[in-house]
């Protein structure tokens, strides 16, 4: 018996210790109520400091790559608006998709750095002085993907600042290496998302040939754009695998034939297992004009959505026109691409494994950018009393709530269908159903009702997801009507609140930056640890450990 | 770099021959030749590396580029006919590129000496059923030089290939047939898991068993 409490002093020590260094703010409530009754209440005690700022590195706001781009342009007689945004599109390949990739001089074409035969334009079918023969040559590119060299991903187009999710895109024909150089993995300019807006003009012979540039087979459907549904060789013409034809394999090209008695704001998407190929980011806007004399179109837009040679039509009524393309991104899907360089893997796992019905969107994009990379080049310019036509796609599977800050929209056609005036709505905030397209009416007159006069007014989804990056705010499509006089000479919107230094941190979409930190230092700060709650823990742990070792030890002695 | 064609491009029109079907210029230093079934840029013929005192010989090179080339490698979805290409020291090596699909192929290939290929780069580009020939010099020293398709995805899917000059110095990674990917998946499944732990569990008792009969 005396063998058992051998160590009984060492025992009731270590018994003391541990009831000692239970930390008191972990007694059950009714106890510290009554031990303040005898003793009163504990001596203060600071809450932990803040943690200290971690340095981080800001990105440049407006990275000036291509200044010259904003201008107003005179290019092989295209008369190219002015696009003073931070990064407005390349006013050459707006020139040769205008004339033609096959028409304009070598010098124009070089500076596009497209290929010549990206846009052909042929005759002139109904002698109007504009082409409406026109051959259009798509490819289709991966961003963000897989290597079987390294885990970057390779042909990089960042959506915000560090967010590089696997993207699929229909680009025109380039010339020449796909990245910017062989130093660099960013794709080159051009190769982005999202896919083109193309622009034919009613009555128009067009041909869209597809060569499936990409390791997995594809289709182009022509969405609710008049197209027959065999093309004049008894070929399928509807893109849709499991009515129309076989699907493009990879390395295999096929030719669309479309002639065009509709007009109005359309859709064009990949049709192979569209759950996946759509979301990916094969689809665009397909925009049929009224056939007016001499209308030569911007074919193809790629890019900033900034029409830069509107329609004659578009021209008659409006000041300005922008193309505005919503998608979104479901980080689990769109990372199937970067896990795998096995094309089975890929297939397997994007078309078996994911399953859309539990699909739920991380990243939400304008015209292929976030914020705050929109602010860079998807701003919707105006000077008092404009009017703006806006062609919204929501390329999402949800719908959207598109809001605009300061300013009404008119919805004069949906789905490219003219709404009669009297049936014209005017709301702040238009609902747009998935595919759906909404041509949209924005009048600047500082009258209280279409305009609240000159700012920078924000528009986005107005739920709450689609203005955050996987949760973190602000992110998202948020983009923003600017009125010219508030740009900067780069074309960056003189804001007047926060400082967007923890926007262009990779660390602050990464959750690794109080929100707050660059207005309120200290005061939203990360709290740090506290330290003497960590060493009653620890001598807990220390005290709990000696008393249960001596416990067994006498155990086993008796 | 190709972004900022504008502040840097002075186009020359170096052959006024057929300027309908073929366009020279000059782009960035590079010496490009295109029309609308390819282009060919930085082709050197006369010009010598330093190291070289004269041609040394004529290698040609005929490559055929297309899905097809990928069959037989599982995984893939392009390829070239042949992925290793051999040349010897200041050699005039002359590529004949068939393109096989139809849609573009290139071969290109980087790392020659930038004071006579701007950007250290040859490259042939073909339109889809087109083939295009072009020809450079290589340097004197034993090096490989890496030779790919720069369209999106069609390295990193089969189109990948190098250029031994001299014997070369080693393979690059993840060139189909010769070298392995840099970056493998184990392409194990959850079977082969529990295959593996009941054999060690199996192994372990079996141990304990015969070590207590011993």
């Amino acid at each position: 018996m005396s063998r058992f409490f051998k160590h009984r002093w060492l025992l009731l020590a270590a018994l003391v210790g541990l009831v000692a260094s239970f930390p008191p703010q972990w007694y059950p409530d009714a106890w510290r109520i009554e031990l303040s009754q005898w003793l009163g209440a504990p001596a203060y005690r600071a809450l932990p400091e803040s943690e200290p700022a971690a340095p981080r590195s800001v990105r440049a706001y407006c990275p000036e790559e291509t200044p010259d781009y904003r201008a107003e342009y005179n290019i092989a007689g295209v008369r190219i608006s002015a696009s003073p945004v931070c990064q407005a599109d390349n006013p050459w390949a707006v020139a040769a998709f205008v004339r033609g990739t096959n028409q304009v001089g070598p010098e124009v074409l070089m500076k596009s750095g497209l290929a010549p035969d990206t846009v052909e334009k042929g005759a002139d079918l109904d002698g109007d002085g504009d082409p409406d023969e026109i051959h259009i040559r798509l490819e289709v590119a991966e961003l963000n993907g897989a290597s079987p060299e390294s885990s970057e991903p390779v042909m990089q187009f960042e959506m915000a600042p560090g967010i590089k999710p696997g993207l699929w895109v229909f680009t025109p024909r380039y010339v020449g290496m796909a990245t910017e150089n062989f130093e660099s993995l960013r794709a080159r300019e051009g190769i982005r998302a999202p896919s083109p807006a193309i622009r034919v003009e009613q009555g128009d012979r067009v041909l869209i040939t597809l060569e499936n540039t990409h390791y997995m087979p594809h289709t182009l459907h022509l969405h609710g754009s008049d197209h027959a549904f065999r093309d004049v060789s008894g070929e399928g013409n509807d893109g849709v695998p499991i009515a129309s034809e076989l699907p493009i394999m990879p390395g295999q090209s096929r030719t669309y034939e479309l002639q065009l008695r509709n007009t109005g704001t359309k859709f064009y998407h990949c049709h192979v297992q569209p759950q996946v190929h759509v979301m990916m980011g094969l689809q665009g806007l397909f925009i049929i004009e009224e056939n007016r004399p001499d209308n030569w179109l911007q074919t193809l837009n790629i890019g900033a959505g900034h029409v830069r040679a509107s329609s004659v039509g578009v021209r008659a009524q409006y000041d300005r026109e922008y193309d505005l393309h919503y998608t979104d991104v479901d980080a689990e899907l769109n990372s199937m691409i970067q896990a795998s360089n096995d094309v089975r893997t890929v297939t397997e796992s994007m078309h078996r494994r994911y399953d859309v019905t539990e699909a739920t969107s991380d990243y939400f994009a304008l015209n292929g950018l976030s914020f705050p990379f929109t602010f860079r080049e998807s701003l919707v310019l105006t000077k008092p009393g404009e009017r703006i036509k806006l062609r919204v796609v929501n390329g999402g599977r949800d719908g959207m709530g598109l809001h605009t800050h300061g300013h009404t929209m008119t919805v004069t056609h949906r789905d490219g269908i003219a709404s009669p005036p009297a049936a014209r709505v005017t709301r702040d905030v238009v609902w747009i159903a998935p595919a759906q397209r909404l041509d949209l009416e924005l009048d600047t007159r500082n009258d209280g009702i279409g305009a609240f006069g000159p700012g920078i007014w924000l528009f986005h989804d107005h739920g709450s997801r689609a203005i955050t990056s996987d949760g973190i705010g602000p992110g998202g499509h948020i983009s923003a009507i600017v009125y010219e006089q508030e740009l900067g000479p780069d074309g960056w919107p003189r804001t007047s609140g926060v400082s967007w230094d923890p926007f262009f941190t990779e660390a602050y979409y990464q959750r690794r930056l109080p929100v707050w930190e660059a207005y309120a230092p200290g005061w939203f700060g990360e709290a740090g640890s506290d330290g003497r709650l960590l060493l009653r823990i620890i001598l807990m742990a220390f005290f709990l450990g000696l008393f249960l070792a001596l416990l067994m030890d006498s155990a086993r002695r008796a | 770099m190709l972004r900022r064609f504008a502040a840097v491009i002075v186009s020359l029109l170096l052959a006024a021959a057929d300027l309908s079907a073929q366009d020279h210029h000059e782009h960035h230093g590079h010496r490009m030749s295109s029309d609308v079934s390819g282009m060919t840029m930085n082709e050197n013929t006369d010009r010598l590396p330093s190291e070289c005192a004269e041609i040394s010989g004529h290698v040609n090179l005929t490559v055929h580029a297309g899905r097809r080339h990928a069959e037989g490698r599982p995984g893939a979805m392009f390829g070239f006919s042949d992925h290793v290409f051999e040349a010897g020291p200041c050699s005039l090596v002359t590529v004949t590129l068939v393109n096989d699909d139809e849609i573009r192929h290139q071969w290109m290939i980087h790392g020659l000496p930038r004071y006579l290929y701007p950007g250290g780069m040859f490259h042939l580009e073909t339109a889809g059923g087109t083939r295009r020939s072009g020809s450079f010099i290589v340097p004197g020293d034993a090096r490989t030089y890496l030779v790919h398709c720069d369209m999106p995805q069609h390295m990193e899917k089969g189109m990948k290939a190098q250029l031994l000059v001299g014997g070369g110095s080693g393979d690059l990674w993840a060139v189909p047939g010769t070298s392995d990917a840099f970056r493998r998946e184990d392409y194990l499944g959850t079977g082969d898991a529990w295959a593996a732990l009941g054999i060690f569990i199996a192994t372990f008792l079996a141990g304990l068993i015969l070590l207590r009969r011993a």
